[in-house]
């Protein structure tokens, strides 16, 4: 049984249809990509799945459950985490308290939430300094986040949504605004975590994700234009239309 | 005990020797109100121009109870604490949901609100008169009417206050205080409901402003109607801010600054208040964290020169 299904998802803007009747399936353990030009409505599929915007139509079924319409908070609870494509952090908290509290959240429970000192809750620590692990942040935790370098940031972002521990990860361009090598680094660390969450992850270079993707989608207009394995995603000629189209204008 | 507590707890002990205990008392009873306001300001960062709201309710609730009642000072104290926090709760409900601009106008139209019924309400609350001859019942034998005796009780409740405070800051919910307060949205998408834990803040605010707020008409025997106005609400923010939002012990050393320079100051120079002025520039425009900041930098500072002075004998360069 698939993970999340995305059923018949639609979002208008206005007379802007952002994202237009998406319906997707996302296998358990897999690595799932979205790729589309610029404003194809990607991050707001994102914005739908995580409880940011009411969707317009459609459902939303994670793990045989309905969570259409489950406002933000509720949804980490759920299990999903996402990464933001604009790093989105809390500035002038350390690394570590940026995971903490990222992680405590998702923590077994909230007993002596304004009473017992930080430095008791362990498990909730132990997740926070892995996920600063996974990232390969653990010397820097104790510096502020709005201190350490744009890709770092980028790292820290990831970390985020590791420390809560989630069953559905949905990764939103987490190489955006990284150097050559840096994307090198961030594409490494993305398959590092494949097999351990299942990742929806989208990403704007095609070349980035071939390797990577299980599946992948390509959105174009608010519509899923094609959909399948990497294999049969590079012999598709509407996505090379689309895609080359798209990437001339962006 | 951390050397910010022996400074402290020598304050407590020196400062009925220097200054007049009325004084001295009041100064502890502002920074348990400036305590509450800080989780709100410094921690959470909302900026809560309508904190007398909570201070004067809970001061009129007593010192209507104290004055027909005479009812046991610990009562009271847990009653006004109690109102404290219900009259957050109701304020916070409203405000929460709002940011900016209108989160500050709202906390004062409301403070107005509650200040015209106290206007109004002659009846109970003596209006422009203020509610006069409220009583400190003794405790345990203890005659509170005695000013030294009151202060050592005020003191020693501003240190469970701090002590409290401190531990409810180094709680997971100071660190998801702050984690609202740098980014709210991020705060929601990582599972927390933020307007819900606003709300908790105002009303352990709230708490803390209605246990001063008692503490206060037991001191002068008198609720007056300013108790409730929005000068009061200003004089806390502008204590806290000059003495730090950015830190638990900010407000504490605000209020010694302001009560004190208000009470000192104003008895000979009339417009006083223009010092604070002058005071609260300074600190917008080069200590963002007021006093803590400035005495922070000042160390760092004498020790960056020591750093410089140390290896240039050594050298022996010039
Ligand atoms: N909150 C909003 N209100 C109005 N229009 C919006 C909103 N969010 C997104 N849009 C519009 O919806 C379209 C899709 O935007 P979206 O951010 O989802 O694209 P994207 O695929 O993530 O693009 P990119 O690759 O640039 O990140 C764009 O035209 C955008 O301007
Ligand atoms: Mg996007």
């Amino acid at each position: 049984m698939a993970l999340l299904n995305i059923e018949n998802l639609s979002k208008a803007f206005g007379a802007l249809t952002a994202v237009n009747g998406v319906t997707l399936e996302v296998q358990p353990g897999s690595l799932y990509s979205i790729i589309g030009p610029n404003g194809a409505g990607k991050t707001t599929l994102f914005n739908l799945l995580t409880g940011q915007l009411p969707p317009t139509s459609g459902r939303i079924v994670f793990d045989g459950q309905d969570i259409t319409g489950t406002p933000a908070h509720r949804i980490a609870h759920l299990g999903i985490a996402r990464s933001f494509q604009r790093t989105n952090l809390f500035p002038a908290l350390s690394l570590l308290d940026n995971v903490w509290v990222a992680a405590f959240a998702r923590g077994r429970s909230w007993r002596g939430l304004a009473w017992r000192r930080t430095d008791r809750f362990h498990e909730v620590t132990e997740r926070a300094l892995a996920a600063l692990g996974d990232v390969g942040l653990s010397e820097k935790a104790h510096q502020l986040a709005r201190q350490i370098s744009h890709g770092e940031q980028r790292q820290l972002e990831l970390a985020l949504a590791l420390a809560a521990a989630p069953r559905l990860l949905l990764l939103d361009e987490p190489a955006a605004g990284l150097s050559p090598d840096e994307t090198q680094k961030m594409v490494a660390l993305v398959r590092g975590l494949k097999g351990r969450y299942t990742i929806v992850l989208i990403e704007h270079k095609m070349d980035i994700i071939m390797g990577v993707s299980d599946r992948i989608a390509v959105m174009h207009f608010g519509s899923v234009i094609a959909e399948g394995t990497p294999a049969e995603i590079q012999r598709n000629a509407e996505v090379r239309r689309a895609y080359l189209g798209g990437m001339a204008a962006g | 005990m951390s050397r910010a507590w022996l400074v402290i707890v020598a304050a407590v002990v020196l400062l009925p020797v220097v200054v007049r205990h009325a004084i001295a008392t009041e100064i502890w009873i502002f920074a348990i109100f400036g305590l509450g306001l800080n989780l709100l300001l410094g921690y959470t960062g909302l900026l809560s121009f309508g904190q007398s709201t909570f201070f004067g309710s809970a001061a009129y609730v007593a010192g209507y109870l104290l004055k027909q009642y005479g009812i046991n000072v610990f009562v009271v104290l847990a009653i006004g604490v109690v109102v404290g926090a219900v009259s957050a709760a109701l304020v916070g409900y409203l405000c929460v949901q709002r940011s900016g601009l209108y989160f500050i106008m709202l906390t004062f139209a409301l403070n107005q609100m509650f200040y015209f019924i106290a206007y109004q309400w002659t009846s109970v609350t003596g209006g422009e008169d203020g509610m006069p001859g409220i009583g400190r019942p003794a405790v345990l034998g203890v005659d509170f009417r005695q000013p030294l005796a009151y202060y050592v009780f005020v003191a020693a409740l501003f240190l469970v206050s701090l002590w409290v405070m401190k531990r409810i800051v180094e709680s997971p919910l100071g660190k998801i205080l702050q984690a609202i307060r740098e980014n709210e949205v991020r705060a929601l998408s990582v599972g927390y409901n933020a307007p819900r834990l606003k709300l908790l803040a105002f009303v352990i605010g709230g708490a803390f402003s209605g246990l001063a707020g008692v503490l206060y008409a037991m001191l002068f025997g008198i609720v007056p109607l300013e108790a409730i106005g929005f000068v009061f609400s200003g004089n806390v923010v502008f204590a806290t801010l000059i003495g730090g939002s950015g830190s638990l012990y900010g407000p504490v050393i605000g209020s010694f600054v302001f009560i004190w320079l208000s009470e000192s100051v104003s008895v000979v120079w009339a417009r006083w208040p223009l010092l604070l002025g002058v005071a609260f520039v300074i600190v917008v425009l080069f200590f963002r964290g007021g006093c803590v900041e400035a005495w922070a930098r000042f160390w760092s500072w004498r020790a960056a020169r020591r750093a410089r002075v140390v290896p240039a004998n050594a050298d022996g360069a010039p």
